[in-house]
């Protein structure tokens, strides 16, 4: 019965919830909270599945009858697929972080070397690379010796207080180390056999870490500058816009919307949404612990007393 | 002066000179404006060449040094890495914008002007 409930959690958690809370609104009201969400309903369906893994082959070998030799076969068995699955997510950890250091390591050392120092000597930040070329972008390079790095488009498009805002934005992704947040999300991604794997929760993931981060710039430089910022260099990047179903498209105009009135943030929204995600994660426990708590009590010596 | 700054003045006379230049003649160029050891250049060429990012040519009994690439050609690839760069993949970067859509990143790239 546990494996049973477990599973259907489980099941329901991977392959149902994510579309709905990919396809909702309210996180962009509440995006630290929906991001704790998304982290709350990964774990609890690898939980789920360690769950089923370990309780399934011990019930129905229970069923079938107790000290049967295939019990402790069954069980062996049920062990080496747990260890499996663990052993195949820290490896993917770690093949994913390290992947990404080794890549801005030499990112960083190509910015360094290709810096228009003398274009960037009154932004201040000792941090900040610009790049030639007239192509808009700007992004960072997180690691313990950051960067953020612009392209000398960004600088020709922007006015001062604009680009204040665009830097204000990524040494917040950098002081909240949200590139941790987005490995976490990739390392599961890439652990997950192929046919089964979605990308919703890191698109949705990705959105919602550039909402917060607009969130943080907003406070430092205010919406207007950020919105116009972040309007402009769309603008002069045509080419994603025209792409038929572009996403990207999409997740700008959301990011645009916020940035128009007033700060969009809901406190209530974010309670509820930190409360589930907390729930999630205890409810695996749960479902394990209530029938092993049923047992016990019945067996509770002084019951009759 | 920190060497990382070195590596930069150093990459950019390579960028900016006509033909391969000599440790000598890169010397004289930095040297202009401050004080610098030879012996400092030479291995600041020989950390760039150990990393690819300058060829080292023989030419009449003196070493002489190019960029490996030009720097349009190496801010451009920079750029498309920029762009590449994927969270179903590794995740290495944070954006102000969007990632463009595959199809689109080379031909953004190839339409924007060179500037050099």
């Amino acid at each position: 019965m546990t494996a049973l409930l477990l599973g259907a959690l489980g099941l329901t958690l991977s392959l149902a919830v994510p579309g709905v809370l990919a396809g909702a609104r309210w996180p962009d009201r509440a995006p630290v909270a929906a991001v704790l969400l998304w982290q709350a309903l990964t774990l609890t369906s690898v939980l789920c599945a360690l769950g089923v893994v370990l309780a399934a082959p011990e019930e129905m070998t229970r069923a079938a009858g107790a000290d049967h030799p295939w019990t402790v076969v069954a069980l062996v068995l049920s062990l080496a697929v747990a260890a499996t699955i663990v052993i195949r997510l820290l490896i993917s950890l770690i093949k994913v972080s390290a992947r990404a250091r080794a890549r801005r390591e030499r990112h960083r050392m190509l910015a360094d070397l290709l810096d228009r120092a003398e274009r960037h000597r009154e932004l201040g930040g000792g941090e900040v690379r610009v790049l030639d070329g007239a192509l808009p972008l700007a992004y960072c390079v997180p690691g313990r010796e950051p960067r953020v790095v612009l392209s000398d488009a960004v600088l020709r498009i922007l006015d001062r207080e604009q680009v204040d805002a665009v830097l204000e934005h990524e040494r917040a992704h950098l002081r909240h180390k949200h590139e941790l947040v987005m490995e976490s999300f990739t390392a599961f991604y890439q652990a997950v056999p192929r046919p089964l794997r979605s990308r919703a929760p890191l698109d949705a993931v990705h959105l919602l870490l550039e909402m917060v981060s607009d969130d943080a710039a907003r406070r430092r430089a205010g919406p207007a500058p950020l919105r116009a910022a972040l309007a402009r260099l769309s603008d002069a990047v045509p080419l994603a816009e025209e792409a038929p179903a572009d996403p990207a498209g999409e997740s700008r105009r959301r990011r645009l919307d916020r940035l128009a009135g007033p700060a969009p943030n809901s406190t209530g929204l974010s309670v509820l949404a930190g409360v589930a995600a907390v729930g999630l994660l205890v409810l695996p426990t749960v479902i394990l612990v209530v029938p092993w708590l049923d047992q016990a009590l019945d067996a509770w010596p002084f019951r009759s007393l | 002066m920190a060497l990382g700054d070195l590596e930069r003045e150093v990459m950019t006379q390579l960028w900016d000179a006509s033909e391969p230049l000599t440790v000598r003649q890169v010397h004289e160029l930095l040297g202009r404006e401050r004080d610098l050891a030879y012996t400092t250049v030479m291995t600041v060429l020989d950390r760039l060449a150990k990393k690819k990012l300058v060829v080292q040519q023989r030419a009449d009994r003196a070493y002489r040094y190019a960029p490996a690439q030009s720097r349009a050609e190496m801010t451009a690839a920079l750029m498309f890495d920029a762009l590449s760069a994927t969270p179903d993949q590794d995740a290495a970067l944070a954006y102000f914008l969007g990632q463009l859509p595959p199809g689109a990143i080379r031909a953004a790239l190839d339409a924007t002007p060179k500037e050099t």
